[in-house]
């Protein structure tokens, strides 16, 4: 039975304006660093898990899992807590320096969510969340059929996959709860709007980059042209946010872990836009073919637009000064280009775009790439 | 096919929060009664023609116009009396010096007694009924309420339309319905507004949310007779289809949450996603209900025990900033 360990602690964020922002977020071991999001866990239908939460914090901690059937503590489903008669946390939590174990057996496959069940209203913001994957039971990632969201036959096969996490962070909240000040929602006033936990231009950085050790997950999405790239989100902040990829339409296939499918009746939809609701799941394939690229046929793209290309400083850009995907060409003296083999780049961000700012400041916020590359590793785009 | 009539009174009243009593302004249909929030719950079965009257209220009256508009309704009429027009007519706009002062015909309190607004309840469904003048005011100051249309045999024990919400064939069935009305407070707003005078909405900040016109703990206590009437606390049994018609009154969006379970979205907006051709219903932990949304969703809880249901994001679940309050209830899960 595969064992979890999430050790509920605090650190400290980077923003790429600078800032340090105290958080609270779950760690996968004792000495490890507190990360935003919390560890993936990858589970498998059918097959009971076991998350273990360790509460390094000075609260109460708890772990709700949404759209999970029957979560049990000591052999019980888990019930809400109270003290002193006033509600606590929806399911049993952890004392400060004490543990609780939560046991399930997920029933479906799917996109979730896990997140604090205790004072929400402040452990959330401030970071204890992460994203629970589920395989379906007849998952096998070496065989073209198997390796799909919600099983054989369900029109969910992917060749890449990546989760992307929204969240919200206002700064001057974090640091009430650092000094131990009061914490009045009513004064929120988000100033950051994280995928991943990070913000752009972090987010298009690699995972596991040594500077940010409290953010490990990258929200660059890659892939080649016609490749099924599958785009897993989850809203965990306490705000909706309007994602859409450029580049091309997606298609909606399951929403909080359930495929959009009535016995034989395919209710998938394709969406440019999806609102990211909060504490919502969307799965969706995003599919790149531009008009009918083949390796054999590389022209017929059209010239990006350059406003779709910069990035950070004037004279920033993503294009390799070449339309033909996987040839570069010159570009002008004095403009940087970060391309690197002549791939193709889409924006992908909220539409509200006061969130693509940091503090204000675009480029930032809620902001990544969709690269189609002309080739690339198969090791790239897999949830481990 | 019978004549529903409803004879509604718009009165101030005083609203109970947790830590807060408050000035709201609400529906009555007791004569000169005491107003409620939401208004009186109005129920007709389709083929029905409804008769919703507005009565000037000569006690506790307001002062500023007053009418009544009914999303989702078509075909609405309205007539007035003593001053007419006597025939029921279309409503419409109502404009005055070139600027239009109200979304339909409303009550004059100088001169009308009662305006009357007729309309067949065609569809099944959960409704709206808010004011319409002022209703950037009106409606936070509590004026809306629901109307519940059912089908026909929904009350008849073997009629293929039993306890059904959209009628046989649409998977709403159910054992038992919770309407759950959401909105939200501005309690400073409320202290300050008076009638006929202009409130700068822009100052709208709201610092309670409610689920029919209470915030948690007292979402989770008994009907009364009060002016906040509704409960939202359910008790089921395991494998009982619990029937939530969830209405979104207020002006923000809310995500409503079912505790960590998942339910089926058997209707939006009133219109059953399960027809004779395609059954487009779907699973969902939680919906986000825009401003004037419905949704009709099947729970079917398989453990007992008790599980919130809130909304989503977190920070309505307070009261005076401090949690657990606001936008919560609970369900009760018996063997």
């Amino acid at each position: 039975m595969p064992v979890i360990d999430l050790w509920a602690k605090d650190g400290y964020l980077s923003t790429p304006d600078g800032n340090s922002i105290y958080f609270w977020g779950f760690s996968k071991s004792e000495t490890g660093p507190a990360q935003l999001p919390g560890p993936y866990i990858i589970a498998k239908q059918e097959e009971t898990i076991t998350v273990n939460l360790y509460n390094k914090l000075s609260e109460p901690v708890s772990i709700s899992f949404p759209g999970q059937p029957v979560v049990t503590v000591g052999g019980q489903p888990v019930q809400p807590q109270y003290s002193d008669g006033q509600l606590l946390s929806f399911v049993n939590h952890a004392e400060p320096g004490g543990m609780v174990s939560y046991t399930f057996t997920p029933s479906y496959p799917g996109t979730f969510i896990y997140e604090s069940g205790t004072n929400p209203h402040k452990q959330v913001p401030m970071g204890l969340y992460g994203g629970l994957v589920v395989r379906p039971a007849d998952y096998n990632p070496n065989v073209k059929e198997y390796k799909t969201a919600y099983g054989a036959g369900t029109n969910t096969e992917f060749d890449r996959e990546y989760l992307l996490i929204t969240g919200e962070i206002d700064p001057d909240m974090h640091q009430t709860v650092e000094e131990g000040k009061p914490y009045h929602v009513s004064k929120y006033l988000p100033r950051y709007w994280t995928l991943n936990g990070r913000c752009a231009p972090d987010t298009m950085l690699m995972d596991h980059v040594d500077y940010l050790p409290h953010q490990p997950y990258g929200s660059i999405v890659m892939g080649q042209p016609g490749e099924k790239i599958l785009m897993r989100y989850i809203g965990a902040g306490i705000d909706n946010h309007p994602l859409h990829p450029h580049g091309t339409h997606t298609r909606v296939v399951a929403v909080d872990g359930r495929l959009l499918k009535n016995g034989n009746v395919d209710l998938s939809y394709k969406r440019f836009t999806v609102l990211v609701g909060a504490g919502q799941t969307y799965d969706q394939i995003y599919q790149w073919d531009g008009l009918g690229y083949t390796p054999q046929n590389p022209i017929p793209t059209t010239l990006p637009n350059l406003r779709n290309m910069g990035i950070g400083d004037a004279g920033w850009t993503m294009w390799s000064g070449s339309p033909y995907l996987g040839m570069k060409g010159d570009i002008p003296v004095g403009v940087v280009s970060y391309n690197e083999f002549g791939e193709y780049y889409f924006m992908l961000h909220s539409h509200e775009e006061l969130q693509i700012t940091n503090w204000g400041e675009f480029p930032g916020g809620m902001m990544t790439w969709v690269a189609i590359y002309p080739s690339l590793s198969h090791d790239v785009g897999v949830l481990k | 096919m019978a004549t529903v009539a409803k004879i509604l009174q718009v009165a101030t009243g005083s609203l109970s929060l947790p830590g807060k009593i408050i000035p709201f302004w609400g529906f009555t249909d007791v004569f000169v009664g005491n107003p409620q929030n939401p208004g009186p719950l109005i129920q007709a079965t389709v083929g029905d023609q409804l008769i919703v009257g507005l009565m000037h209220n000569y006690i506790k009256f307001i002062g500023e116009p007053l009418s009544i508009i009914f999303p989702g309704q078509e075909n609405v009429m309205v007539r007035k009396i003593p001053w007419g027009p006597f025939i029921y007519e279309p409503v419409q706009p109502q404009y005055s010096l070139g600027k239009m002062i109200s979304l339909t015909n409303y009550l004059d309190e100088k001169q009308d007694i009662i305006i009357e607004y007729s309309f067949t309840a065609t569809k099944p469904g959960i409704y709206l009924y808010e004011s319409g003048t002022n209703p950037e005011k009106q409606i936070q100051m509590g004026l809306y309420g629901i109307i519940v249309v059912r089908p026909v045999g929904y009350n008849i024990l073997d009629h293929h339309n039993h306890k059904t919400a959209y009628g046989a064939g649409t998977n709403s069935g159910y054992d038992l319905e919770k309407i759950l009305v959401l909105s939200e407070i501005d309690s400073i707003m409320h202290n300050n507004v008076r009638p006929n005078v202009y409130y700068d909405m822009l100052k709208f900040k709201p610092d309670y949310w409610v689920i029919n016109g209470r915030s948690f703990p007292d979402t989770i206590s008994e009907d009364n007779t009060s002016s906040q009437p509704y409960g939202s606390q359910i008790s089921c049994r395991v494998g009982q289809r619990v029937l939530l018609r969830i209405i979104n009154a207020g002006f923000q969006n809310h995500t409503f949450y079912l505790g960590g379970l998942v339910g089926r979205v058997v209707a939006e907006d009133s219109f059953p996603l399960k027809t004779q051709s395609l059954d487009a219903t779907y699973e969902k932990t939680g919906v986000t209900l825009g401003s004037g949304q419905r949704m009709d969703i099947i729970l079917t809880p398989t453990t007992p025990g008790e599980y919130y249901l809130y909304d989503r994001e977190y920070h309505h679940l307070v009261n005076n900033d401090q949690f657990p309050g606001g936008m919560m209830t609970r369900i009760t899960v018996n063997n």
